[in-house]
This record gives structure tokens, C-alpha cells and sequence, in this order.
């Protein structure tokens, strides 16, 4: 029993304190300067830091843009994760069903674009989408895929392109992981490869499912890379665009408790919502 | 039916891969134009061949800084993947392998810290470091970069369905300390699921630009993403940039893509090695 | 300067400062300010902050002859791309570089933040204002006696570049006038192109053309901030590119990106009223067009009118903080104002000084090969003497600016108006200073 703790205290202990230090201690930070204020004196008076209460969330809780865009990241999320993860899950299925040959490549292929840095990848489709430049003119000198209709799913695309590959491969080693002897079971009943993989495999690899969803929530409400390229080039992308944004431009003005307010109210929001997810899988899972 | 049921996902697959490598091949293309051509030449394919100049420009530049911020991301990625690896496979293992009171609460806490967002952590952590003057240091950027909740997550998920518990009861009646089992038998178990914490770690302490963006005020400590962003600033100043950009960004996808051919050779073995039991 | 010497400098401020609120502040500045100026003993190092490319070179013109005040350069991307967040991090910190490159609209950020040494007790800083262009001391020291919060380091002043052969081949004459550069506008249309690009982002461009026809965005009279983005002189502006907007005489491609190069570079585009440093935008955006651009004063909203705009410019400021603000001092006034780094400066990055006698460095003096062998600096040269001294910046320009460009965008998307979005920017910006606890009149 004694080695048991002490195996415990060298697996666990030097993550948690690492956790503590560089996860909890800014979230506790952050939350006690959301809950300050600055006062000051004159129009070039030195700023004290008072105690302001809850005053920074009224501020957050009656700014308009703040709750436009995070309307307009659920509306992102609700379509473009079930397409992403939809995406993934069939080629990690046909990765998986013996169907395709030269697995390897292909797993490489969809992979390569997470290996670009998101800031380069919107940089890149900017260049994608340009009316004049574009590789694709006969596409984008018919439709501006940068003004107000279209610039959200224009980044959408780009989420997409980046991260179908990742979630694939999640999916794929749950494939992977499903013992053999399931399948046997399968090829003795006679199941076809669409049986197999609708009554067997997804049931099996709907737990990767659910944790690639609740991680495009969370991906989603954060977006920040992205509209902020995008701002550069587009006329439809304001600074307050995204939840992120609005953090990232009330960070710089600098209002550091605003925007520390803002931050905690979307990590909130953030949690909630992948909750509720997961409470709603599990009670579906339940039945 | 056969030939039917194959050519299909063939073509789906086909045209996804177009999709994905049609803008690498571009971003390759674009790299090994001139500037003046870059406007005026077909997008999707080559001008006169100028890769060799541009490269040989991107690590001229200013001293040879971007090979400098090069060797930088492969540290922070590198060492950070490595080690924070390790600690949340530990930390996953014991979450999944041994009961113990707060074990729930240890999980659900580290779980939500996946949850808080990249700009809510990286101006705290800030004026933490800066409490101890040790902003714009190497370690200002490693040490957060070490902790990967997610995974935690994954490891407890991997380790509960491949670490059987019969096999360390049979470890401990052989006499094995809880360590060195975990070492010697539980990790190998675990490691096709252990190159893909690696790899998600590794992928994603390379694109965080948002903390050392904070962290760092010495360029020559910069990764290599905030590098390029610092350049593609400055585009509006010196227009040159925008060729450097692109073919910087050309050149730091290929480490990735070098370590993921890497990784999944273990991880086939890995596989190999799993399918026995 | 002495204790009691100082006691009288606050007692005179006070004196000045129309109540006694705004005096407690002042006093509270001028003591931390004041103390510092002296010579260290020893050899210091300075840290600097800045994104000038190729500021390597110019300090070590620097530091190879002053062994005991060496400068350590740490460069990174532009202000509003993060060096300015750093800043502020830094500051709330306590731990910003000694010396840092800020432009002059975001002077008042960092002062409003308290992040800025004042230089006013440097008899050295002081003796140098002569020096300087008039209109950006008043960019430094706010219009205040005692008051010197960075030395100017680069100017923008403004002209219009225009596609000397395309005027010509169709007999369009040269606009001297705003009148004349609509009627040019329509001319330039029926030719197939468009007179300029109108920059929804680059609200600072807008400040200028602003700032040259009287529009001043914000006062401060010591006590509250006024701000005003709808006076008559900005509505007029206003209303005028919303007019060239709505007839369509203007593009609307998005600023600084490779589609808004090729535009300059396949001749669509056939003006652009920049500024100085818009030189070396236009010669490496549009490399195709060399030799037939030149340069004319800007349009003058009077016919004979001799006023000019800025666009852009920076500071270097002293944080405060910092231990050796003789030192920081000392290297800023020969950065900013020696032949030797101004050469080099320009050399590197073609700022464009903001001395009286920068503008006459040779590279200043002689013709230009892309533009035709124009003496073009010639132009930036009267331009700069024509900038009206009392333009002021906000305290919170980021947020202004992005504001403004969000109502821009839209207006060039096809909704609203320039006016409106003003109108929109002001009413934020108001809110923001509120939400800083910064005074402000309603």
C-alpha cells in the first residue's frame, strides 16, 4: 500500500503542480482582475486599481457585439463541426475499411495541413480567395468569398482544411484500437463493409466522436487566428468578430480587467456548453 | 461489385487529397517564384525556378535568424512534446490505473483546464513570470508549454482499454515496483497511443504563437510562427517580406511533416506489437 | 534640478492647470519625472524596443563609439501587431525596455497608462527642440510647458502621388484642389480607371486628410477629454469620399495586401495621397510602373491653399522605469537627430526625419529614379512646414481605430455612411474612456 502512494505522488504529482502553476494560478489571476476597476484623476491622472465588484460583467453582459459574435461562432460551430467531423469519420472509415489502397499516403495527405500554423494557413487561403490571384479566378471573380454573405464560411473552410485531418486520425486509432475478434464475430454473420461499419464500428469509436465534438466546441468559441488575418483582407471582419477577438482588441487598448471579465464569461460559456454536450451524449448513450 | 465497391472510396479519397494538397502545392509554387512573378505567373505552377535564391535570402536575412527561430520551435516543441508526454501519461495512467479519494476531482479539474481560452491564460502567465523577472527567457515559453490536459485525458482513455489490470496484479505478485511496472510494461502497452500524444502535443506547442507573442521581446528567442507573423507585420514597410514569408511558411511545415513520417513507422510498430496480445 | 526648484516647476504647472484636480496629477508626474535625469555612474546598458528593420546597423554606429552606454536593440512585429500589448504588459509589469518606438498616435496611451518618463529636466532634451519640425513637439509634449514625453524620430507628411503618364496621355491636368480631384475622378473613370483606393482600414490615413482640412478629433483641457469626429472640417472630409465611394470613382480593396499592389501595379488605381514613406510602398508594390509616377502638393480645400496633412511619424519615449533616462536621453537625441543615424535610418528603412535639417540629408536632395528623376522629397520638404501644429490624439486610438474600420468596411460593403460611422467611433470611443474611468465630456 505504501508503494502505492509513493507511485501515486511521482505519477501524478509532477503534472499537477505544473497545472497548478501554469493553469490554475492565471485563471485564479484572471478572475481577480475581472472583479477591478481602474479610477484615476485628470485626463493624464495615474490609474489605481480599486475593488469594482461585478462591474466589468455588466459591462460584458451589455455589450451588444460581445453577444453578436458569439451568435455568430454558435452558427460557425453548428455547421461547420457536424461537416468536419462528419469528413473525418468517413475517411477514417474508408481509412479503415481495406477499401483504399496506399493507406499511408492518404493519412499523410489529410494530415499535412495541421503542420501548418494556423496564422500561415489563413494567410494562405487569403491569397486562395482573392479575386485576382487566386488559382481558382473563375470561382472568386464570380463570387467575393470575402464580403459580409460568405467570409464566415470562407474561414469555415479553413478550420475545416486544417483540422479534418486531426480528427480523423483520432477516429482512426479508435478504429484501430477495436479488437479483432469483433470483427470475426461480424465476418461469421456475413455483414457487409457499410453493416460492419454502421452497427459496429461508429457505435464502437462514439466516444472519439464525442470527445473530437466537444473539442471543435471548444476550438470554435476560440476562434482567433483566423478572423485576425482574415481582418487584413476582408471588409467584413471587424475587431469584435469573434468572442477572441473582442478579448484579444480590449486587451490592447489596454483594459485588462474588461478584458479579463470577458475572458472568464467565455470560458464559461465554453464549459457550459461542452457539459451540456457531453451530458446529453451520455443520456443518449445510456438508453 | 467488388471492383464497384473499391473504385468508389478510391474517388472520394482522390479528390479529398486534391483538396488537401492543392494549397501546399500552391504555397510549394509560390515559394519558388520571384516577387515580380508572383502576381503576374499562373498560381499553380512553376516560373522560372527561384527557390534555391528565396532560400538562400530566408536564411541570409538579417543574420540568419530564421534558421535561428527554427532551431528554437524544434526546442520548445520538441522538449515540451517530449516531457509533457511523459507527465500526462504518468499522471493519465495513474488516473485510470489506481482508485484513490479526489481521484474525480483531480480529473474533472485538468479536464475543464482544456476548456479556458489561449488569450485568457497567456497575459496572466505574463505578469506571473514578470514577478519573477524571468519573462523573455526560454523557460517563460517551455514550462507552460509542458502542460497538455488533453493529454491527460487521452492518456487515462488509452491506458483503461490497454493496460489490463490482471497484467500489473501478475506484475506485483512477480514482485515489480508500481514504477518500474509502469515503464516496462504499462508504457509499451500504451504506445501507439503515446506517439499520438506526442503528436498532438508536439503540433500544438508549434503553432502557439499567442504566448510567446507575449512572453518574448528578444527576437532571437522567437519560435518560428512568431517569427513569420513578426515579418508578415512588416510587409507594409518592406513588401520583400511576403516572398520570405512564404517560403518560410514553406519550410517550417517540413519538420512536421518529417516527424509525422517518423512517428508513424513506431506507431505501425506499435500497432504490430499490440495485436499480438 | 534641485528639490526646491522642482517644488516651484509644480507650483507654476499648478498654477496653469485650469483646477486643482488635475494639478494633483500633474504634480504626482512631474515629482517621479524630474527625479531621474541625472548621469549613472559606470557603464549602463539601455534595453530599446522597436520594429525599424535594420535598426541593428544604426545602433552600432552607436554603441562602437560609446563603450560605457551600450544599446541592446530588441525588435518585433509593428505596434498595433503586438509590440504595443507587449508594451503595456510590460509596464503593468514593471518591467518595459528603458527605451521603446511608439508612434505619435499612441503617445497618449502610454501616458494615460502612466508608462512614460517625462524628459522635460534633461537640459539636453530640452536645448534639442529647436531642432525638430514645430508641429511634432507638440505631438510629444501635448501642448504642455515642462512636458516632453519622447523625441520625434520620423514624419509623414503628405502629397499626392499620381501616374504622371496616364495624366497626361489623357490630358487630365493635375489636381491642385479637392474640386479638381473629383472632376479628375470622373475623367479617370470614363478612361477605364479608378483616381485612387480608398483605404477602409488605415483610419489614420483619413486622420490626415482630416487633420489637413481642421478637423481635430480630440481636445483635452486638463481636466476632461472632448471628442469630436463629426466638426464641421471632418464631416466635410467625410462627406466628400463618401460621395467619390458612392459614385463608384474609387476602388475599395482592402490596404497593404497583394491585391491592392497589383491594382497600383496594372495601373487601375492612379493616385494615391500618402505620405512620405509612401514612396517606398509604391516603388515595391508596383514594380512594373517605375519612372512614370511623380509627386504634386495635395488637393487644397482652397483654391491656392498651402495646408498639409500627416500620416504617421513615430516617438522614441523613455519608459517609465527606467534607470538611466540620462543615458536613455543621450542615445534618442543622437538617433534622432544626427546626420550620421538619420543617414543610416533612412538608409535602412527610409524614415523620414523629423528634424528641419533632415530633410536636407543628400539622399534627400537628389532626384528619384522611379519617379521620373523627380526631386520628390522636395515636395515632402514644404509639405511638413505646412503641417498644422495642434492636432491631438486620443487616449485609446486602438480601439478608435478599429471602431472607425469596422463602420469604414461596412460603408465600403454598401452600408451606411463615412459620416455615420464617425459618428458610430466617437460614441465607442467615448464609451471606452469611461470604462477606463478616463474623464470625458459627453
Amino acid at each position: 500500500m505504501k508503494g502505492k502512494w509513493k507511485a501515486l505522488t511521482f505519477f501524478i504529482l509532477p503534472f499537477v503542480l505544473l497545472f497548478a502553476a501554469f493553469y490554475l494560478a492565471p485563471i485564479l489571476y484572471a478572475i481577480k482582475q475581472s472583479l477591478y476597476k481602474v479610477e484615476r484623476k485628470g485626463t493624464f491622472g495615474k490609474a489605481t486599481e480599486v475593488f469594482g465588484g461585478l462591474d466589468q460583467y455588466q459591462r460584458v453582459f451589455t455589450d451588444g457585439p460581445f453577444w453578436e459574435s458569439i451568435g455568430r461562432v454558435l452558427l460557425f460551430g453548428i455547421v461547420q463541426v457536424p461537416v468536419m467531423l462528419g469528413l473525418a469519420l468517413i475517411f477514417a472509415l474508408l481509412l479503415d475499411s481495406g477499401l483504399v489502397k496506399g493507406r499511408r499516403f492518404f493519412r499523410l495527405a489529410f494530415f499535412v495541413p495541421y503542420a501548418v500554423p494556423g496564422v500561415v494557413a489563413a494567410i494562405m487561403w487569403g491569397f486562395l480567395y482573392s479575386p485576382n490571384l487566386s488559382p481558382f479566378t473563375a470561382v472568386t471573380s464570380a463570387v467575393d468569398l470575402l464580403d459580409a454573405d460568405l467570409v464566415l464560411w470562407s474561414m469555415a473552410n479553413v478550420v475545416t482544411w486544417v483540422y479534418v485531418g486531426y480528427n480523423m486520425l483520432i477516429i482512426y486509432s479508435s478504429l484501430l484500437a477495436i479488437p479483432q475478434e469483433v470483427y470475426e464475430a461480424a465476418k461469421i454473420d456475413g455483414a457487409g463493409a457499410i453493416r460492419t461499419a454502421w452497427s459496429i464500428k461508429i457505435p464502437l469509436v462514439m466516444p472519439a466522436i464525442v470527445l473530437t465534438t466537444v473539442f471543435s466546441i471548444i476550438g470554435t468559441l476560440q476562434l482567433l487566428a483566423e478572423p485576425a488575418v482574415f481582418r487584413t483582407f476582408s471588409s467584413a471582419v471587424t475587431s469584435t468578430y469573434t468572442p477572441n477577438l473582442t478579448v484579444y482588441s480590449t486587451s490592447s487598448i489596454p483594459n485588462f480587467n474588461l478584458a479579463a471579465a470577458f475572458s472568464v464569461v467565455l470560458a464559461l460559456a465554453t464549459c457550459v456548453l461542452s457539459f451540456a454536450f457531453l451530458k446529453v451524449t451520455q443520456r443518449g448513450g445510456d438508453k | 461489385m467488388k471492383n464497384v465497391n473499391r473504385l468508389a472510396p478510391t474517388l472520394v479519397m482522390g479528390a479529398a487529397t486534391l483538396y488537401f494538397l492543392v494549397p501546399i502545392w500552391w504555397l510549394l509554387v509560390a515559394a519558388s517564384k520571384s516577387r515580380g512573378q508572383f502576381t503576374n505567373t499562373a498560381p499553380l505552377w512553376f516560373a522560372d525556378f527561384s527557390l534555391v535564391d528565396n532560400l538562400r535570402e530566408l536564411f541570409a536575412y538579417r543574420d540568419g535568424v530564421f534558421l535561428r527561430w527554427m532551431l528554437n520551435s524544434v526546442l520548445y516543441t520538441g522538449g515540451a512534446a517530449l516531457l509533457g508526454t511523459l507527465l500526462a501519461a504518468m499522471c493519465g495512467y495513474a488516473l485510470a490505473k489506481y482508485r484513490f479519494p479526489g481521484r474525480e476531482a483531480i480529473f474533472n479539474v485538468v479536464l475543464s483546464g482544456v476548456l479556458v481560452p489561449a488569450t485568457a491564460l497567456a497575459l496572466p502567465l505574463f505578469l506571473i513570470f514578470s514577478q519573477f523577472e524571468a519573462t523573455n527567457t526560454f523557460w517563460s515559453v517551455f514550462l507552460p508549454s509542458l502542460v497538455n490536459p488533453f493529454g491527460v485525458y487521452l492518456a487515462r482513455i488509452y491506458a483503461t482499454a490497454s493496460v489490463p489490470d490482471e497484467l500489473l496484479e501478475a506484475a506485483r505478485l512477480d514482485g515489480s515496483g508500481e514504477i518500474r511496472t509502469f515503464f516496462t510494461i504499462s508504457t509499451r502497452l500504451m504506445f501507439p497511443a503515446l506517439v499520438t500524444i506526442f503528436l498532438f502535443h508536439f503540433v500544438a506547442v508549434w503553432n502557439n504563437f499567442l504566448l510567446p507573442l507575449i512572453m518574448l521581446g528578444e527576437e532571437k528567442l522567437f519560435p518560428v510562427t512568431l517569427g513569420l507573423y513578426s515579418w508578415n507585420t512588416q510587409v507594409n514597410q518592406i513588401p520583400e517580406l511576403r516572398m520570405l514569408v512564404l517560403t518560410g511558411a514553406l519550410v517550417s511545415i517540413v519538420p512536421l511533416v518529417i516527424a509525422f513520417l517518423i512517428l508513424q513507422r513506431f506507431w505501425r510498430n506499435g500497432l504490430g506489437s499490440g495485436a499480438i496480445k | 534640478m534641485r528639490p526646491p526648484m522642482r517644488s516651484l516647476s509644480i507650483a507654476l504647472a499648478s498654477a496653469l492647470a485650469l483646477t486643482a484636480c488635475s494639478s494633483g496629477g500633474d504634480a504626482e508626474e512631474t515629482t517621479t519625472g524630474a527625479a531621474a535625469c541625472a548621469p549613472s555612474s559606470g557603464p549602463v546598458t539601455l534595453t530599446y524596443t522597436t520594429w525599424i528593420p535594420g535598426i541593428e546597423n544604426v545602433v552600432k554606429l552607436w554603441n562602437d563609439k560609446n563603450p560605457n552606454i551600450q544599446v541592446k536593440v530588441q525588435t518585433g512585429p509593428n505596434g498595433n501587431g503586438g509590440t504595443y500589448a507587449n508594451f503595456f504588459n510590460q509596464l503593468k509589469a514593471g518591467n518595459a525596455p528603458d527605451l521603446g518606438h511608439i508612434e505619435y498616435d499612441a503617445l497618449p496611451s502610454f501616458r494615460v497608462q502612466d508608462g512614460l518618463t517625462n524628459l522635460a529636466d534633461c537640459a539636453e532634451v530640452t536645448a534639442a527642440k529647436d531642432q525638430f519640425v514645430d508641429w511634432t513637439w507638440g505631438q510629444v509634449s501635448f501642448g504642455e510647458q515642462n512636458a516632453v514625453y519622447g523625441i520625434p524620430q520620423d514624419t509623414g507628411p503628405m502629397g499626392l502621388f499620381y501616374r504622371k503618364d496616364l495624366f497626361e496621355k489623357n490630358n487630365i491636368p493635375v489636381p491642385t484642389t479637392w474640386e479638381e480631384y473629383a472632376a479628375a475622378a470622373e475623367k479617370v473613370k470614363a478612361a477605364g480607371g479608378y483616381i485612387t483606393n480608398f483605404s477602409q482600414s488605415d483610419i489614420s490615413q483619413f486622420a490626415g486628410l482630416s487633420w489637413q482640412a481642421g478637423g481635430r478629433w480630440f481636445a483635452n483641457d486638463g481636466t476632461k477629454w472632448t471628442v469630436n469626429f463629426s466638426d464641421e472640417a471632418t464631416t466635410k472630409v467625410a462627406n466628400y469620399w463618401q460621395d467619390l465611394i458612392t459614385k463608384k470613382l474609387v476602388s475599395a480593396v482592402p490596404p497593404w495586401t497583394t491585391e491592392w499592389d497589383n491594382a497600383y501595379n496594372t495601373g487601375q488605381a492612379w493616385t494615391w495621397v500618402s505620405a512620405v514613406w509612401g514612396a517606398n510602398s509604391i516603388k515595391s508594390g508596383a514594380p512594373d510602373t517605375s519612372g512614370k509616377w511623380a509627386v504634386a502638393p495635395m488637393p487644397q480645400w482652397t483654391a491656392g491653399g498651402t495646408v498639409a496633412g500627416n500620416w504617421g511619424g513615430s516617438s522614441t519615449a523613455v519608459f517609465k522605469g527606467s534607470k538611466h533616462p540620462y543615458e536613455a536621453a543621450k542615445f534618442v537625441l543622437w538617433l534622432n537627430t544626427s546626420e550620421e543615424a538619420l543617414t543610416a535610418l533612412n538608409k535602412e528603412a527610409q524614415l523620414y526625419p523629423a528634424t528641419k535639417t533632415g530633410a536636407k540629408l543628400p539622399a534627400l536632395s537628389e532626384g528619384v529614379e522611379f519617379y521620373g528623376g523627380q526631386k520628390i522629397y522636395d515636395v515632402f520638404a514644404t509639405a511638413s512646414t505646412q503641417v498644422s501644429p495642434d492636432f491631438v490624439w486620443g487616449p485609446t486610438m486602438t480601439d478608435t481605430y478599429a471602431t472607425a474600420s469596422d463602420g469604414f468596411k461596412a460603408v465600403v460593403s454598401g452600408t451606411g455612411t463615412l459620416a455615420d460611422a464617425l459618428k458610430t467611433a466617437q460614441t465607442k470611443t467615448v464609451a471606452t474612456l469611461k470604462s477606463q474611468s478616463i474623464p470625458v465630456a459627453e
